[in-house]
């Protein structure tokens, strides 16, 4: 494929094709009902379903069902979705149900504003489901990273066997851009482990990985349940059970966090400042960063790809060498407060901005010098 | 000076609709039929837009806009409120779209029908979601085009029957409407006015970009939908009297179907197919109405 004009949503379409995604469900909202219509396009000729919804709940339900058939699992909402998507995201997490689920945030909070970015979600991402348990989310830049990011996405989601999430934004969806999907590194595809032997007990695990899989439907009975189970997969009320499973869904992400950790950045010599920004965010930071370069002001970047679990140990390594750290955000401070576990209050100044509008150089060239 | 503008209109000019939009029209009827003590419930749909930004707000009422899924709810939350302080005669009015309608919304109306909250309900049903850009609902007639059923794998399967679904909760009155016939559309929102307890009123809204006709013509195809029988327009109360208010000239339905662009890919034989159930749909409705009498098989 040579050079082509498009939208990142179509570009996340296009990493779920590359991914081996074979079902998708949706149901309309902006900005990301345009990954639907892809999909649409898409998914059908290659012998993949592809479902409209009546609406969130559906879609979500439609997508669990799916994945537990064995399906590779897609769907794509905004913000108002995702708030629908809960009870069966925390269903998706607790009993261990890969998919892939795009938000392409748009200007919380509720309706908000349907054709404004901003990174509404990036916490409730992470918290959005019932009992803590850590989750995925990875945070695209631009179009060649929406098609990249979604194999990754399917990749953790089949190994760790959990939703994985994709926090977009509008104005990356929405945009077209010139990309090259040529020349995107594609991780090799990963597929979940299928149990084989005999005596299957669906939530028998190591005890920092997901169990292996059998879809329902299959030769051997499977049973599911969104209640709390052991690993015979029955409901249990032994604390014994409980404690072991609840620490398994939490260990097999935060023990992960190094080979879940994607990033980009850019080093610059006899640079005393850092600044780390995701999502669209970072492409106006490289952009100022590069101005103040040529004028003679060296300034590292850090692009965060992998927001959840936090990158602690990368945040920590890359900051060590500098003296002040600079955070910028399309919100009023959602992720600053995880940096700050990490990294000495003294040394991060923050800037963000919630108002509908991109964060332009300028504004980001005046907080790092300035600020 | 204020009362020399005054003015009896509660929809204003400045709202934000597309040309020809039929949501406009009938917030514009049901406003006046109403009256000024009114609150408006607005979900997810155009109408969120229409409504306008700052400094324009096209309705001269209170507006609550609602999350998609819940305006039975929430007007039902206001009803109470209003009874709590007293304010029995104000009335409720839920103005949700075909998806916020039939599709995602359907849970709470069904819970307030089955209550039988004292609000009124209307659809403006433009028989896709058009906000977004045109994707099926429920209420997409079959064989239709939207960009989620397209030409290629048109809507399958006939649009969802919301007047006997309301019918079966047994509230006292379901309508059906068109802003073809205003005078109708008029009385239906008054009567409803007037009956306590929940009433449903499902009015055509004739979309132009969704349906592919130009915006001028949207009175005249909305016309020719009650015409065709496609859209017959009724009265149903207590959930069993039926009423047909509007005696059809039976065009037939390729004149309905011809006139849109949404249903150009129709061959001959879809248009046999759609005028055979508008028959049978039509007999039906002449049935319950008993003006026909019922034919047993045995």
């Amino acid at each position: 494929m040579a050079l082509s004009f498009m939208e990142g949503n179509e570009a996340i379409a296009r990493g779920a094709i590359a991914a081996g995604c074979n079902f998708f469900a949706g149901y309309p909202i902006t900005p990301a009902t345009t990954v639907f219509a892809n999909m649409l396009k898409m998914l059908p000729p290659k012998g993949g379903v592809c479902i409209q919804g009546e609406d969130e709940i559906a879609s979500m339900g439609y997508c669990i069902g799916a994945s537990m058939a064995g399906k590779k699992a897609l769907t794509a909402t905004s913000g108002p979705g995702i708030s629908l998507y809960s009870e069966q995201i925390s269903f998706a997490i607790g009993s261990e149900i890969p998919m892939v689920i795009v938000d392409v945030q748009r200007l919380g909070p509720s309706t908000g504003s349907a054709t404004r970015g901003a990174d509404s979600d990036i916490q409730f991402l992470q918290w959005g489901s019932t009992s803590g348990v850590p989750v995925i989310v990875l945070a695209p830049s631009d179009a060649l990273d929406c098609y990249v990011l979604t194999v990754h996405a399917f990749n953790f989601s089949e190994k760790y066997r959990c939703p994985v999430f994709i926090a977009s934004n509008k104005e990356i969806g929405m945009t077209k851009e010139s990309v090259d999907l040529d020349t995107a590194v594609l991780p090799p595809i990963v597929n979940r482990t299928f149990y084989s032997g005999d005596g299957f007990l669906p939530f028998e695990a190591e005890p920092a990985a997901a169990p292996p899989f059998l879809p329902i439907g299959g030769n051997t009975l499977v049973r599911q349940t969104s209640s709390t189970h052991g690993p015979d997969g029955f409901i249990t009320i032994d604390p014994e059970v409980i404690a072991a499973n609840q620490q398994r869904l939490r260990d097999k992400i935060l023990m992960a966090e190094e080979s879940l950790t994607l990033y980009e950045e850019t080093v610059r010599e006899d640079a005393d400042t850092l600044v780390i920004s995701y999502g669209v965010t970072s492409r106006a930071v490289e952009d100022s960063c590069q101005q103040l370069a040529e004028s003679g002001t060296p300034v590292s970047t850090l692009s965060l790809k992998t927001l959840w679990p936090v990158p602690q140990k990368l945040i920590l390594e890359k900051t060590k060498a500098y003296k002040k750290i600079v955070v910028i955000e399309m919100n009023l401070g959602q992720y600053i407060e995880e940096i700050r576990k990490v990294v000495p209050s003294s040394n991060l100044v923050f800037y963000g901005q919630m108002n509908g509008l991109l964060i332009s150089p300028d504004k980001i060239m005046e907080v790092i010098t300035h600020g | 000076m204020r009362k020399e503008f005054a003015h009896d209109e509660l929809m204003m000019p400045g709202h934000l609709a597309c040309q020809g939009c039929g949501g406009t029209i009938i917030m514009k009827h049901a406003l006046r039929a109403v009256g000024p003590d009114a609150v408006c419930v607005i979900p997810a749909c155009c109408w969120t837009i229409i409504s306008g930004n700052f400094p324009y707000s096209a309705l001269n009422v209170p507006v609550l806009h609602t999350a998609f899924a819940t305006s039975g709810a929430a007007a039902s939350g206001v009803r109470a409120g209003l009874d709590m302080q007293g304010k029995h005669d104000t009335k409720v009015l839920a103005f949700a779209g075909d998806g916020g309608t039939f599709d995602i919304g359907i849970q709470s109306l069904s819970g307030a029908a089955e209550r039988n909250e004292d609000i009124i309900y209307i659809c403006y049903d433009n028989e896709a979601y058009m906000n977004t850009g045109v994707q099926r609902s429920s209420a997409t007639p079959e064989r239709a085009w939207t960009t989620t059923t397209p030409v290629t794998h048109p809507k399958s399967g006939a649009k969802k029957n919301m007047i006997q679904i309301l019918a079966g909760h047994k509230v006292p009155y379901c309508a059906t409407a068109n802003i073809a016939f205003p005078d109708d559309l008029y009385r239906k929102v008054r009567n409803a006015a007037e009956i306590k307890g929940t009433c449903f009123i499902h009015v055509l809204s004739p979309c132009p970009s969704g349906w592919k006709i130009p915006s001028e013509k949207a009175i005249e195809v909305s016309r020719l939908a009650t015409h065709s029988k496609v859209f017959p327009i009724y009265e149903v109360y207590h959930g069993e009297e039926y009423k047909i208010t509007m005696e059809p000239d039976e065009i037939p339905v390729s004149d309905y179907l011809k006139s849109q662009g949404r249903f150009r890919h129709l061959k001959e034989e879809d248009m046999d197919f759609i005028q055979e159930r508008v028959d049978y749909e039509w007999k039906i409705l002449l049935q319950r109405s008993m003006m026909e009498p019922f034919h047993m098989n045995f």
